[in-house]
């Protein structure tokens, strides 16, 4: 398997001119193709903080990432929306689905912005709203879905774009036990059929139980890291 | 599917959508039917004093018109009286003496300006016959019958019948007075008629002039959408001799209060714009600082900005897409139906009349305002939705998406 993350001496400071706050201290990490690996640790450990740096939605204060060889950290903003359309998959703790539009149109949307065909972008929505086990919801608002039913939808947008990976941050914490189980179980699948490379944040014990590769922060820096 | 989502968007919340519409179409039916009132004002004012002052233009001796000296006829004038009765766009001429005098009844005398004229042609220009408010137009009088204003007739304590002497100087520089008696009173808006203006016939008052035949005016008027400039000026190069002049010459001031009149209309739709679009950039700000997380998400998933920008540029202008034509459609059907009944000002007539408006107005737009309504509102939807947008894609995806 391939790397597909190298994350080098990364460290993200806040606050630098009043009280240095270390979010990440000098991590370096890397992600294999089809990994499917929970970031764990107590809260304020530097999870979320991070997974926005490896989807290039934060940059680091020092360090790199890099994602096939190419540096993130140094790309312009302009550069890093395309990258992420292109590259990464993102699946919000809330969901986070346009509510204007149908779960169809939700998948779509991600395809509609790669410039998809139409025929391909309704095709492939729909083969992953049957994926996920969602596919009678297909015209419905979010506002017409469970919560657990909205987190499927995201997972099918998040995979709709062929991405490389797949960030979750914390994708489980407003659902039931139920939800979850099942969510995670269709990741899962998606992770063994796809093989989509999965990375969430998470300090729910079911993810971890499903992981097969555990990384524990504390005070931003790896404690552990365990693959199984 | 970005104007699918800017459509939907703007009916996520029907009710501040609607409002914002629908001050949208009270300041577009504002605009127009403000512009369509103040253009009567203007029309009514203009109409009036080109019917019965100015007429649509006139022919003067090239020195008469400095300080009336009665000497200075116009020369030739049957020729231009041919000329104009043979153009087809000239509906009516009629000559005038003109000389200014003293008016005296056994109560008063004031300054005036005595017009001698052809009753029916004058009848013709300038409809004089319809301001009589009493007596008639020159009869019920045999000999030198005078018509005066009202207010003229107020100042001099004179009824119709009453006897005024008119005193001004002959051609060789003589006083020379005639006795008249008020045929009939003029009631008219404008101020010249009603406070300043004797008018007689025209054969009385050459008699008395003892200038035979002559004339120092000749008037005119054309028919509807004769440009009046381009006439006057065919006029004047084929007279070179007289002055020739049309109404926007003779009356310089009517011409300031046409600019006026329009100045103000553009003062009026730019606070009506500013209104309008500060509605709109609070709605549009509000739109988009309620959905910053989403507009964060669409960003962190791959959007571009230049998207998210047009995105909400869409909103508002979908906006003033439904607000606009309903605006407008009912801005026109006022014009369209107080334009043939009329506004009735007859509350208010003394006082309008007293600066020189008639007291029924009729709200007209031309199809060149109505576009400029339209260009107006676009442009200030376009104009008002920049800062919203910009505000929009000023947003940083991280820190939007951590936005509660």
């Amino acid at each position: 398997m391939s790397t597909i993350i190298k994350a080098i001496n990364v460290s993200k400071v806040y606050h630098k001119t009043t009280i240095p706050v270390h979010a990440v201290n000098q991590l370096s990490l890397s992600i294999e193709e089809g990994e499917f690996t929970a970031i764990v640790g107590p809260s304020g450990c530097g999870k979320t903080t991070l997974l926005n740096i490896l989807g290039g939605l934060d940059q680091p204060t020092e360090g790199r990432v890099e994602v096939d060889g190419t540096d993130i950290s140094i790309m312009k903003d302009s550069e890093l929306i395309d990258f992420r359309l292109r590259n990464i998959g993102f699946v919000f703790q809330a969901y986070n689905l346009i509510p204007v539009l149908t779960a169809l149109e939700n998948v779509e949307f991600i395809m509609l912005l790669q410039k998809r065909g139409k025929k391909e972008r309704h095709d492939r929505a729909m083969e992953l709203l049957e994926r996920m086990d969602i596919a009678d919801k297909a015209n419905s608002k979010p506002s017409q879905l469970s919560g657990g039913q909205q987190q499927r939808v995201a997972v099918a947008r998040a995979l709709a774009s062929k991405p490389r990976f797949i960030l979750a941050d914390e994708p489980t914490a407003n659902l039931d036990s139920s939800s979850t189980n099942n969510l995670l179980d269709l990741m899962a699948k998606m992770n063994e059929e796809q093989k989509a490379t999965f990375i969430f944040s998470t300090h729910d014990q079911r993810v971890m139980d499903k992981a097969r590769r555990i990384v524990t922060l504390e005070d931003g820096t790896i404690v552990s890291d365990v693959k199984r | 599917m970005i104007a699918i989502i800017a459509w939907r968007n703007v009916w996520r919340n029907k009710g501040r959508s609607l409002v914002v519409i629908g001050a949208m179409i009270i300041g577009i039916w504002a605009m127009a039917f403000g512009g369509g009132f103040m253009q009567s004002f203007l029309t009514s004012y203009i109409e009036s004093s080109i019917r019965h002052e100015t007429s649509n233009g006139q022919v003067h001796h090239p020195k008469f018109t400095e300080d009336y000296d009665i000497q200075f006829s116009i020369e030739d004038y049957p020729s231009i009286l041919t000329f104009l009765q043979q153009t087809e766009s000239v509906e009516s001429v009629t000559t005038r003496s003109l000389v200014n005098g003293m008016i005296s009844s056994s109560r008063q005398a004031t300054g005036v300006k005595i017009i001698g004229v052809n009753p029916k042609e004058e009848a013709l220009v300038t409809e004089l016959n319809t301001l009589i408010s009493d007596g008639a137009y020159f009869e019920g009088i045999s000999s030198n019958p005078v018509l005066i204003g009202n207010k003229l007739a107020e100042k001099l304590k004179v009824n119709v019948k009453s006897k005024v002497v008119l005193t001004f100087q002959d051609i060789d520089g003589n006083i020379t007075a005639g006795r008249f008696r008020v045929a009939g009173i003029l009631k008219a808006s404008s101020l010249a008629i009603s406070e300043s203006s004797a008018y007689v016939l025209k054969s009385d008052m050459n008699r008395l002039l003892n200038i035979g035949d002559n004339v120092h005016e000749i008037a005119f008027t054309t028919i509807s959408g004769t440009d009046d400039e381009a006439l006057a000026n065919t006029l004047q190069a084929k007279f070179p001799n007289d002055k020739v002049e049309s109404w926007k010459e003779i009356s310089p001031a009517l011409v300031f209060m046409e600019q006026w009149m329009a100045a103000t209309l553009k003062i009026l739709i730019i606070i009506i714009m500013s209104a309008l679009a500060f509605g709109i950039i609070n709605t549009m700000l509000m739109a988009v600082l309620e959905r910053i997380r989403e507009l964060g998400m669409l960003m962190a998933l791959g959007m571009k900005r230049v998207k998210v920008f047009l995105m909400i540029m869409l909103e508002t202008i979908y906006l003033a897409t439904v607000g606009g034509p309903v605006g407008l459609l009912i801005g026109y059907a006022t014009i369209a139906y107080l334009g043939k009944t009329g506004i009735d000002l007859t509350d208010y007539s003394k006082g309008l009349e007293a600066i020189g408006y008639d007291s029924i107005l009729y709200p007209m737009l031309q199809p060149m305002d109505y576009m400029q309504i339209v260009i107006g509102v676009i442009t200030t939807a376009f104009l008002a939705s920049i800062y919203p947008a910009w505000k929009a894609i000023k947003l940083k995806p991280i820190d939007a998406l951590h936005t509660i």
